[in-house]
């Protein structure tokens, strides 16, 4: 990243920290990264085990759409001086050992694996969406958007 | 800051309260880190006395300043700010702040607001003390981003921020074992803890630290060990100037940095590791779809 954007950045955490509740909104960047990252590693995992089936590139596309998203949260993270879950590790192993194991069970698996993921991570998203909603519109605007 | 000069009698006009104050921060003075903010405009009746001892400084956020009349708070951090001229002769107790509380024109009896262990005037203290700290790298990085000023390399920025921050206890350093003795006390440790961290935070935060995994983490736990363990060196140093304390803390950041570099080798090394074990995973697995097939 060229040095200015870094400072931009900086620049912009005084801004997006002002009138902010921040303990929900620390709580809602911690667990959607925390998400993502599960997401990201579920993924590494099939691939590992499925990568060079037919279902390969299907499943590669999705993990970089993961990883996009992953970046989003870790730039939000360094926004809003949000912590990541201390749990990060367990999440690294968890999420890769469900990928792979539900590509063990073959193609149909992994997808049924990866249709549940979402799903639930598609819920907890539109709950987190009502909640900032609820609260006041115009003050997340910029963190509404990113949903 | 606005200076107001309406007399204290008016009462408080509703909008100054709606300003965007977190209730946090109102529910609990103590715990809060470096967004706290003082006010000590003299706006009671007594003749204006400026107290005495080290001025509060202003994260500037829009804060309580502009209310009219002082809130219980305001008046807290003012008495304690004004008793901390006293430290050095009285130590961290209720003498120094009734003293403090005298030299505003209050009577004695205000330090019975006040545990008598001295803890709310420690945490004072070191409350003030971060948000001076964050002030300072405010400035310098703003300084930085004009391009008045060098960007400092990690190692060079910790050992001159932790520095900037110990140099604070210089004034009350012979006094300073009691206070952490104070500040271990199990009913201060939250308080003291949240302010520890949250100083620890900042520093890494305007080192430029960017990291989203648990780097987040080992980072802040080995800055807090350089840092503890400086402000002991410093509490048995009588070196001039406390060259000592400075020398050990270039030392324990040069292998805080070493740490860091290690840390990733064995990270990389485990990475190996499972890449194989996976590996070999896939291999049996495949060799047993083939042998199905067959």
């Amino acid at each position: 990243l060229p040095a200015g954007g870094v400072s931009l950045r900086r620049c912009s955490t005084r801004a997006a920290l002002e009138g902010i509740n921040k303990p929900v909104v620390d709580r809602i960047i911690r667990v959607d990264h925390a998400g993502e990252y599960g997401a990201s590693r579920i993924y590494a995992g099939q691939m590992a085990v499925l990568g060079r089936s037919s279902v390969g590139p299907i499943i590669q596309q999705m993990w970089n759409q993961e990883k996009d998203h992953l970046k989003k949260f870790n730039e939000l993270m360094v926004a809003y001086r949000v912590r990541p879950t201390v749990l990060l590790p367990f999440w690294n192993v968890a999420g890769f050992v469900l990928g792979a194991g539900s590509a063990l069970l073959g193609k149909k698996g992994a997808m049924a694996c990866t249709v549940a993921v979402e799903e639930s991570i598609s819920d907890h998203y539109n709950s987190q969406i009502r909640t900032l909603m609820e609260e006041d519109p115009e003050k997340y605007k910029e963190l509404l958007q990113v949903f | 800051v606005r200076c107001q000069l309406s007399p204290p009698q008016r009462p408080l006009q509703a909008s100054a309260v709606l300003r965007r104050v977190s209730d946090e921060q109102k529910k609990e003075p103590l715990a809060s880190s470096s967004q706290q903010h003082f006010d000590s405009h003299p706006t009671n009746h007594q003749p204006e006395q400026e107290p005495q001892g080290p001025r509060p400084s202003y994260t500037g956020q829009g804060g309580q300043e502009s209310e009219d009349y002082e809130s219980e708070e305001q008046l807290q951090h003012r008495i304690l700010t004004a008793a901390l001229e006293f430290v050095p002769e009285h130590g961290w107790t209720a003498e120094a702040i009734a003293e403090g509380a005298k030299t505003l024109g209050l009577s004695v009896a205000a330090a019975g607001m006040f545990h008598s262990d001295g803890s709310e005037l420690i945490l004072h203290f070191v409350s003030q003390c971060n948000t001076k700290l964050s002030e300072l790298l405010e400035q310098e990085q703003k300084l930085v981003q004009l391009g008045k000023a060098e960007k400092k390399p990690t190692d060079q920025f910790l050992r001159d921020a932790v520095e900037a921050r110990l140099r604070m206890l210089i004034p009350y350093i012979e006094k300073w074992p009691q206070a952490l003795s104070i500040l271990l006390l199990p009913h201060n440790i939250p308080s003291s803890l949240n302010l520890l961290t949250s100083m620890i935070d900042d520093i890494w935060h305007y080192a430029g630290d960017q990291s989203t995994d648990f780097n987040w983490y080992t980072r802040r736990a080995v800055l807090t060990g350089v840092y503890n363990t400086t402000e002991l060196v410093m509490i048995q140093d009588s070196s001039p100037d406390f060259e000592d304390t400075w020398r050990f803390l270039e030392n324990r950041v040069a292998d805080a940095m070493n740490m860091g570099n290690t840390a990733h080798q064995v990270q990389s090394t485990g990475e190996a590791v499972v890449q194989g074990l996976m590996g070999a995973a896939v291999t049996v697995s495949n060799a047993e779809t083939v042998r199905a097939v067959r």
